[in-house]
């Protein structure tokens, strides 16, 4: 596969938007409602605190390949809890790879979608981040 | 003289008895929404019993103009919301949801019964309702406004019968305004051993032209410890200048 089409296959728009369900605390409507990216990066900050939780990591962007410093949006802790994640299960400078829908404004910040582990372990961001629709 | 005893001790302790076999005594534990909410929302488990999932709200049968101006804000933040610019909410400002919306139980909830007291624990917002058991029922004109009201209840048999007023009047469930006339009756009772209903009914005489009712249902969630949720940890992401939820990046 060429880098062109890498890249092409890191970016997907998905024209059917999942059912929203009931959230506690505000909208994600500020978010692409249906592009999703994956990025692939270093945790620089997690941030295990309601009403969300908040992850930061140093990650290429898809369309230019320029590093940027991405805030990623997560689900409350009790949520996440609930989806089996644990308060202190990443820190700084563990790699993952995450899907996310980023901010309709082009700003380096995201929705988390699923989160990938250097061990392969996968966790979604509770059904209220909607469905990962891209490989 | 001996049955007479007997049948003053039965009358006497059949009520008793009868909240015994039905609700009363059955409620302490954790409670889930029903319809299930989705992953991170609760167990994910269905009941064992399959139960009819109660009908949506019904629109508030609000008097005008608040009807056509509930519309009217109804429309507007949808059309917000479909921008990608969600307009500034209570619950984006960490305010708690008060009564009734408590009650829908977005997260989990724990339900305790003391002597005279049932008190419920909502999860999200890190909520706190107290209903007095057997007090009188407070005059609207009386209770201090608070957020979750002030409850009192009574046993109906099998129905345990929860009265609220009191609530703030900035507490507007689904946009509905009302006035401190409002009045919130709410009839819990056990279908089955696992499954709690609530048959809400919300009456205020200058703000509604009818009762507004639904039902909401709650799933027993046993060994579920609720967790703390302390909105207020973390507000970086809320620009309060341009009254849009909106990340601050960095």
């Amino acid at each position: 596969m060429n880098r062109g089409l890498s890249r092409l296959a890191l970016i997907a728009i998905v024209t059917v938007a999942s059912a929203v369900p009931a959230r506690a605390h505000h909208s994600f409507a500020v978010y692409e409602p249906t592009l999703q990216i994956k990025l692939s990066g270093v945790v620089t900050t997690f941030k295990w605190t309601n009403p969300h939780v908040y992850l930061e990591i140093d990650a290429p962007d898809p369309k230019t390949g320029d590093t940027r410093h991405w805030l990623l949006e997560c689900a409350s802790t009790s949520i996440l809890n609930r989806a089996g994640w644990k308060f202190n299960m990443l820190k700084p400078g563990d790699k993952i790879t995450v899907i996310v829908s980023p901010l309709r404004t082009g700003e380096p910040a995201a929705l988390l979608k699923q989160m990938t582990l250097s061990d392969g372990s996968r966790y979604s961001n509770g059904a209220a981040a909607g469905k990962v629709t891209i490989e | 003289m001996k049955s007479t005893a007997l049948i003053v001790t039965v009358v006497l302790i059949a009520p008793l008895f009868a909240q015994s076999q039905s609700t009363a005594g059955r409620l302490t534990g954790s409670w889930e929404a029903y319809p299930l909410r989705g992953e991170g929302f609760g167990s994910g488990v269905p009941p064992k019993v399959r139960v009819p999932a109660p009908p949506p709200i019904p629109e508030p049968p609000l008097r005008q103009p608040h009807l056509d101006e509930w519309r009217a804000l109804q429309a507007k933040n949808a059309e917000l919301v479909r921008k990608g610019l969600p307009p500034p909410s209570t619950g984006m400002a960490c305010m708690p949801e008060g009564m009734p919306g408590m009650m829908q139980a977005t997260f989990p909830m724990e339900i305790l019964e003391t002597a005279g007291q049932i008190t419920i624990i909502e999860e999200a917002f890190n909520q706190v309702r107290r209903i007095y058991l057997g007090a009188p029922a407070l005059a609207p004109e009386d209770a201090e406004p608070r957020f979750a009201g002030q409850s009192t209840a009574r046993w109906e048999g099998a129905v345990l019968v929860v009265t609220t007023v009191g609530v703030k009047d900035s507490v507007h469930f689904r946009n509905t305004p009302h006035s401190m006339k409002m009045r919130i009756t709410e009839r819990m009772r056990l279908i089955n051993a696992e499954m709690l209903e609530n048959q809400v009914t919300v009456e205020d005489p200058e703000y509604l032209t009818k009762p507004w009712t639904w039902t909401w249902m709650y799933k027993r969630w046993p060994g579920y410890k609720i967790q703390e949720y302390v909105c207020e940890d973390n507000r970086y992401f809320e620009d309060p200048t341009l009254r849009y939820q909106r990340l601050r990046v960095q």
